[in-house]
């Protein structure tokens, strides 16, 4: 792994899978891919916390799961979000902001 | 709901969900391998890498697992499953714990059981809550209750605006005829209303109506069930007469089985049917009071708002009758509620017994928690694995949780099996404080109660090694059960010991203090001689003897067929006997010639005793000083009194009582004190001696009284022989109440004697426990020390040496234990007072005896364990390095 690549913060995971979904429905690898790609290669998802996340979401309700066939042909689970996991996206997303801007703030003027 | 949902299909279908995992991750792993193929990578080594960056699979399943919310139900029933395999596995070490467990949960059930019947649930009558009992007491002359008179009753009633209603209730024993034998009978006489206000409907017939208590009404009888039941429950029984009193009384009706309150009545009567509740003086005399009164509150009158209506009108009735509520008395009328009222006496004693049995619990969780403790280090291997296996440490502590629960609730079945034979016990016990001991028995609450408590205890007692700090890695590396893991869990276990010790302490010396007031009462000295005396009551039908010349025939007839008789040293007749439980203190206003009452003075009552001849040494009650009744004192003799030791201390203080003159009816007769007796012990031998004066029967007959024979004949012939002589006389009169004055002796101090075995069974049980702990503990450390030890005596060490070390190390538990231990029991004795006689909640010689008893139980308990350590070989402890 390079240096540059970060790991994800705690929580923020969650957050970027409800993104990832609200574009389209996906199967998990497809999830950790498009991160990767959106971000530039910067956020590495770890499969390890990447499964686990999306049951937890499923557990929630703020996912659903179905079996589908993937683009090579494959069976697989396919993840889109609830009207509940766009709700929780929303606020997950100002909230986000509001603290990023925060961080900003100090960064600038500290 | 989603969730419940989801927990539910994988909890059902979980072959499939966990099929679909497998499915999902191995999708993902060819995905990435297809990845990076693209990159450039062989097949073999794509895969490879696509695995490695996956990372442990089955951990990450766990976790996987986890996060889906059916597993928590699901890991809930694995663990039970795995629970009980592993207890089954060790059933030694089971076995033990549960009997345990047993033991501490059954001791709170039954408690709990009572205190639940007695003082938890609401009387078993409607609205029980606004039922009160109006009671007039005097303060100053020291009798809490003094009873209401007729007289007031009417007052009362007619003024007070708070009270629906008003019911009297007095307790009279009568001679029934029906169909057979003549039997004393508990008789209720009661208002007509009384069960109406209790709101008891009767299971056959009717209850009385207000024709019933009209003067001259057909006198009517209500049958408790009990005796219902007791005399063949015949279903027919409204209707049938039964003869009371000289008269044809209809029975009416039979009541259901309620508690019955405030005397265990047999049958009821109208107040109109009772001979002496009509008679001229009672219902004339203001201070003709024999009654205890119960009201019902109106609906939407707070409690506050009666007893101030009761003050109001009792302000009144004093204004208007000054000479009867003498200030000097500290005369007071009070409105309680029926159920303080009740359990007023019980309450103290079950608050205490409640406090001692969670003492024990917290002793048994602190036990339970050690062995578990020192069963983890034996588990600490398989622990490890689990937890390379991936279970996380919460996962470990959920499963040590749930064992510790599941003997917790097998513990808790066994401790309700134990407690019920046990209940039996404590409901004599509860008797003798409080009506309500009947209603004691294992009900929904108290099941609820042992499942709630045996869940705490398993989790109280399974906290200590679910959290213990464990380093699966290094067990693993050592491989044994020696590890070193146990270093902060044994700190932990040795304050669970010196915690042990301390509550034993405290419950040794509150047994140990009970049992030294029960001694110091078995010392007491009661005054009379109670050995080979046997009593028995009369009862003289009230019409057909309804003068003393007819009365007195009878009897002095009695008296000297039973004399006659071979065997019999000496007999006389009582109005009452020492230490009867169920006697009410006769008193009396007593006037003595030269002392007239000060102003504003309290005229304090004396105890009035009517005594035949040969009382005094019948009962060896000692002559201090004149003579006692002779047949000289016949009824138309001067009439003449004894007096006993205190009475006269206390009217002529050092100077002979003997010559001086007394009135009892306020200065019309007076009669002449010719002798002074010692002082007895009428109602306890804890109480103190009243001031008495005895009549002689010959110039005093009452109706009844108490028979009593001093005899070398067994009490059988006796009871025979007086049933022999009564029936030659009248075979209509019963005789009852037959028992031996050591069996009413024995009988005053079983209350003392059943707080004593409590609070004593309680203790040793915590003893023992405790002193198991000591030798697991101390055994474990030797264990644990074996290489130590062995290297010691491989130095030089001697046996004693070994020894000194471990008592050192005992020693290090058992002082700061009794240490602890004292100060909690100086601070909780307290408590105890009111339990206590002739012996200080401090007692320093309980103290003493129950720290060298503690002492030695643990050095009993280091004994096994230090006799071990010397007889270890220090070569085989070395080779097993």
């Amino acid at each position: 792994m390079s240096k540059a690549k970060s790991d994800l913060l705690q929580g923020t995971l969650d957050m970027l899978i409800l993104k990832t979904l609200a574009l389209e429905a996906a199967h998990g690898w497809g999830i950790a891919q498009r991160i990767q790609q959106v971000s530039r290669e910067v956020l590495q998802v770890n499969q390890g916390s990447l499964y686990p996340a999306l049951y937890r979401l499923e557990h929630q309700g703020w996912i659903a799961a179905e079996w589908g066939t993937s683009e090579n042909n494959r069976k697989a689970k396919f993840y889109r979000l609830t009207q509940e996991g766009r709700r929780q996206l929303d606020a997950e997303t100002e909230n986000w902001e509001r603290i990023s801007a925060a961080i900003d703030r100090i960064l600038e003027t500290a | 709901m989603q969730g419940i949902r989801m927990s539910l299909r994988s909890l059902l279908f979980k072959s499939r969900a966990e099929r679909e995992m497998d499915q999902e991750l191995s999708f993902h792993i060819e995905m990435q391998t297809a990845l990076n193929v693209r990159k450039g990578m062989s097949q073999e080594q794509a895969r490879t890498e696509a695995l490695r960056e996956f990372g442990g699979v089955e951990k990450f399943k766990e976790q996987c697992r986890e996060a889906h919310g059916g597993r928590r139900l699901e890991q809930l029933l694995q663990d039970l499953r795995f629970g009980v395999r592993m207890l089954l596995k060790q059933p030694g070490y089971s076995a033990l714990v549960v009997l345990i467990l047993a033991l501490g949960i059954g001791a709170n059930t039954a408690i709990f059981s009572v205190v639940n019947g007695v003082l938890l649930r609401p009387l078993p009558y409607p609205q029980e809550d606004r039922l009160v009992v109006l009671r007039q007491s005097a303060a100053l002359t020291g009798q809490e209750d003094v009873g209401v008179s007729p007289v007031e009753m009417a007052d009362y009633r007619a003024r007070s605006r708070a009270l629906a209603d008003l019911v009297e209730h007095h307790n009279m024993s009568f001679t029934l005829l029906d169909r057979g034998e003549p039997r004393r009978v508990r008789t209720g006489v009661v208002s007509w209303s009384f069960f109406d206000v209790l709101g008891v409907k009767p299971i056959l017939g009717r209850t009385f109506r207000p024709e019933d208590e009209k003067p001259g009404a057909e006198p009517v009888l209500i049958l408790s069930h009990e005796y219902w039941q007791s005399q063949g429950a015949d279903p027919k029984v409204v209707g049938r007469a039964m003869e009371m009193n000289d008269k044809t009384h209809t029975v009416i009706g039979v009541l259901p089985p309620v508690p019955r309150y405030p005397t265990e009545d047999e049958v009821y009567m109208p107040t109109t049917a009772c001979p002496a509740r009509s008679g001229e003086h009672a219902r004339t005399m203001r201070d003709a009071r024999m009654l205890t009164a119960f009201g019902r509150l109106r609906s939407g009158i707070p409690l506050a708002q009666g007893r101030a209506d009761l003050a109001a009108v009792f302000g009144q009735l004093r204004a208007d009758h000054p000479e009867d509520y003498p200030t000097a008395e500290g005369f007071q009328a009070a409105l309680l509620p029926l159920r303080e009222e009740l359990v007023r006496e019980a309450r103290p004693k079950l608050l205490i017994l409640l406090g001692t049995v969670g003492l024990v619990l917290l002793i048994v969780c602190a036990n339970v928690a050690n062995l578990a403790l020192a069963r983890l280090l034996h588990r600490q291997r398989e622990l490890a694995l689990r937890t390379a296996l991936g279970a996380g440490r919460g996962r470990i502590a959920r499963q040590l949780l749930t064992e510790s629960a599941l003997l917790a609730l097998a513990g808790g079945a066994a401790g309700l099996l134990l407690s019920i034979p046990a209940l039996r016990l404590l409901t004599a016990f509860a008797a003798r404080f409080t009506p309500r001991a009947y209603e004691i028995g294992v009900d929904g609450t108290v099941l609820l109660f042992t499942v709630a408590v045996s869940l705490f205890t398993g989790l109280l007692a399974g906290m200590a090694p679910a959290f213990s700090r464990q380093d699966p890695t290094a067990m693993l590396k050592e491989g044994g059960d020696r590890g070193t893991a146990g270093g902060r869990s044994l700190r932990t276990r040795n304050l669970l010991i010196v915690f042990q010790l301390a509550a034993s302490f405290m419950l040794l010396i509150g047994a140990g203090l009970t049992l030294r007031s029960f001694w110091e009462l078995g010392q007491v000295d009661p005054g009379f001689r109670p050995e080979r005396v046997t009593t028995a009551g009369l009862h003289l039908d009230w019409n057909r003897y309804d003068t003393e010349e007819r009365r007195w025939v009878v009897l002095d007839d009695l008296l000297r067929r039973v004399k006659a008789h071979p065997g019999v040293i000496s007999v006389a007749l009582g109005s009452a006997y020492p230490l009867d439980g169920e006697s009410t203190p006769w008193t009396n206003e007593l006037l003595v010639e030269g002392h007239p009452p000060r102003p504003g003075e309290a005229a304090a009552p004396v105890d009035l005793r009517i005594a035949s001849t040969d009382y005094f040494n019948t009962l060896g009650i000692p002559i201090l000083e004149g003579r006692v009744f002779t047949d000289a004192d016949h009824a138309d003799a001067l009439p003449v009194a004894v007096v006993n030791r205190s009475l006269a201390h206390r009217f002529w203080g050092d100077r002979s009582p003997i010559g001086q003159r007394i009135s009892l009816d306020g200065g019309e007769n007076w009669r002449t004190v010719v002798g002074m007796v010692g002082d007895v012990k009428q109602y306890g031998l804890d109480s103190k001696a009243a001031d008495e004066i005895y009549r002689p029967f010959a110039q005093y007959a009452i109706g009844g009284g108490n028979l009593l024979v001093r005899s070398d004949l067994p009490p059988v012939t006796i009871e025979k022989l007086v049933r022999d002589s009564m029936r030659a006389i009248d075979p209509e009169q019963p005789v009852d109440g037959v028992r031996t004055l050591e069996e009413a002796r024995a009988e005053s101090l079983a209350p003392s004697r059943l707080t004593t075995t409590l609070l004593g069974v309680f203790a040793v049980l915590a003893l023992v426990i405790t002193a198991a702990g000591i030798a697991g503990i101390l055994a474990f450390s030797v264990s644990q020390r074996t290489h130590e030890i062995g290297i010691r005596m491989a130095l030089g060490a001697v046996p004693g040496d070994v020894r000194f070390m471990i008592l050192r190390q005992a020693a290090m538990l058992v002082i700061p234990g009794l240490a602890l231990g004292m100060a909690g029991a100086l601070v909780l004795t307290r408590v105890l007072s009111s339990l206590l006689f002739g012996v200080e909640p401090t007692d320093p010689v309980t103290f003493v005896a129950v720290s060298l008893l503690l002492l030695g139980v643990a050095a009993v308990a280091c004994f096994v364990p230090a006799r071990r350590a010397t007889e270890i070989h220090p070569m085989i402890a070395l080779r097993s390095m």
